[in-house]
């Protein structure tokens, strides 16, 4: 069966002034895969992500989204897209069940008050519909992003660093709820710092760095490529070598911003 | 396939039931809001006998079309904007203007609820009573002038991203214009000052909606002068709403 790309980037350029956040990059991301960005801090994964999400415009390239052109036809795009934010924030005044409906209204899914506690109760939430945002523990703020994120049934979820800060218990909770959603057919983007998420989650890898891409495949064959490379030795701990080593030799030793 | 979009009348409605939530919730701020302008007509009542109802109602309403219009939508802008609010809005697939068009959209009630509210305490506490067309009128001059200090607002949060710098700002443009506009009138009759402080007052954005607001509530006594007040309302709403818009961003970043 011919892989079907849902997420096309390609040749993409984003700019800020004079400093060139991405340069050049492409990539893809094909339907029921989950697709990791990584890179160390400043490396352009954000940008490349909120371009698109569309939250930028870019200064060169195309980003196709289902087959809609993301810069001339962005609402189009966006429709297509399901998107968890870095730091996600709601209305603070709206309870929880009137967040989600909110963003079914804005997504055009029209439900009922017994839908959207049905979803809170899939999530284990239904007894915190009427709190509001941030009353919410990390967990809890987390699972409610992701199920607003998927609210629409989206063919690409883009989740930016979305378990940072969490407990081991949540994130991998998170994981098996990011795996269901690639198992219903959809499209995951993530972005991460951690090399044990990206190993335990990701289908295939990205590696950014200076904006540009400087690997791509899955974890275990970018793995195995550079298990010998004489700069992933030396950086390898207790003799094994790990994705984490592959991306500090790749990347370098030296602490981003 | 082409991928469909929800019904722009669709996601207006989404946010302005959302919009109209928040406003709700925030119900002492909105009690605050009308209860200056109550203390104004209570305590202005003095006034009366000399300058008329339609001064102390039209200074009233003015005061309140000032919280709202360009402290509270500029603080409720800046504020969401820092919580990255907007942005989550925007990665949906909606137009960006939906987002502020429902925003301004309740403080147009907000100005309907402030003119209401104040033709009725100017009634139970001052006696002043207005002809049909009076407040008809008053309705549509108090939505004008509202309107101005909504684009005083934008250009507050277009041209300032923090916050708390936001709060400062409209707090200190609201002194301004309480003290030159109400109490500068007031010096001016008592023959404190010369032809260009009066025009400065007259014509400032507050005297300006002063005047159509006080003349819209005695229709048979629009006169020139009210129109050019008028005329020159809108020149100053389109003015700061240019540049609010311009300036905008939608991150605090």
């Amino acid at each position: 069966m011919k892989e079907e790309n849902i997420l096309t980037v390609d040749d993409l350029s984003v700019s800020y002034g004079k400093f060139n956040a991405v340069q050049n990059v492409s990539f893809s991301v094909r339907r029921g895969e989950i697709f990791g960005l990584l890179g160390p801090n400043g490396a352009g994964k954000t940008s490349t992500l909120s371009a698109v999400e569309g939250l930028l415009k870019p200064q060169g390239g195309t980003i196709i989204v289902d087959g809609n052109d993301a810069v001339a036809k962005p609402l189009h795009a966006r429709a297509s897209l399901g998107v968890q934010l870095q730091s996600t924030s709601f209305q603070t005044e709206l309870y929880v069940i009137e967040v989600l409906q909110l963003y079914a209204g804005i997504y055009g899914v029209p439900m009922s008050k017994n839908d959207l506690l049905g979803i809170l109760r899939e999530i284990n939430l239904e007894d915190q519909a009427t709190k509001k945002f941030g009353q919410l523990s990390g967990g809890q703020q987390q699972r409610v992003s992701l199920v607003i994120a998927t609210i629409h049934n989206p063919k690409l979820v883009l989740l930016d660093e979305p378990t940072t800060g969490l407990d081991p218990q949540s994130r991998r909770q998170l994981w098996e709820r990011i795996e269901a959603i690639r198992d219903k057919g959809h499209a995951v983007l993530i972005t991460t710092h951690s090399m044990e998420e990206a190993e335990s989650v990701c289908d295939r890898i990205a590696i950014i760095d200076h904006g540009r891409v400087i690997a791509i495949d899955t974890p275990q064959a970018m793995i195995d490529k550079h298990r010998n490379d004489p700069e992933v030795i030396a950086v390898s701990r207790r003799g094994k070598i790990t994705l984490e080593d592959v991306f500090i030799a790749l990347t370098g030793k030296a602490i981003r911003g | 396939m082409e991928t469909s979009i929800p019904k722009t009348s669709t996601i207006l409605k989404t946010l302005l039931r959302a919009d109209l939530t928040t406003q709700w919730r925030n119900r002492r701020a909105v009690i605050l809001t009308l209860i200056v302008p109550v203390i104004i007509l209570v305590s202005w009542k003095v006034y009366i006998p000399k300058f008329g109802g339609p001064f102390v109602l039209s200074n009233s309403i003015a005061i309140g079309l000032i919280a709202t219009g360009l402290m509270g939508y500029s603080n409720s802008i800046a504020r969401d904007r820092e919580k990255g609010i907007f942005q989550r809005l925007r990665v949906g697939p909606l137009p960006a203007w939906t987002i502020m068009g429902s925003r301004i959209m309740v403080q147009l009630g907000m100005i309907f609820l402030i003119a209401t509210f104040v033709f009725i305490a100017g009634y139970e506490f001052d006696g002043v009573k207005l002809t049909a067309g009076g407040y008809a009128l008053s309705y549509l001059t108090s939505i004008a002038g509202g309107l101005l200090y909504l684009g005083v607002g934008q250009a507050i949060v277009g041209g300032i991203r923090s916050p708390e710098t936001v709060n400062a700002t409209s707090r200190l443009i609201y002194f301004v214009f309480i003290m030159s506009g109400m109490f500068g009138e007031i010096l001016l009759s008592e023959g404190v000052g010369g032809k260009i402080l009066h025009d400065i007052i007259v014509w400032s954005p507050y005297g300006t909606v002063k005047t159509i607001v006080a003349v819209g509530m005695e229709p048979a006594k629009w006169n020139n002068e009210a129109s050019m007040a008028l005329l020159v309302t809108f020149g100053y709403t389109i003015v700061f709403a240019f540049m609010g818009i311009k300036w905008f961003k939608w991150t605090s970043k």
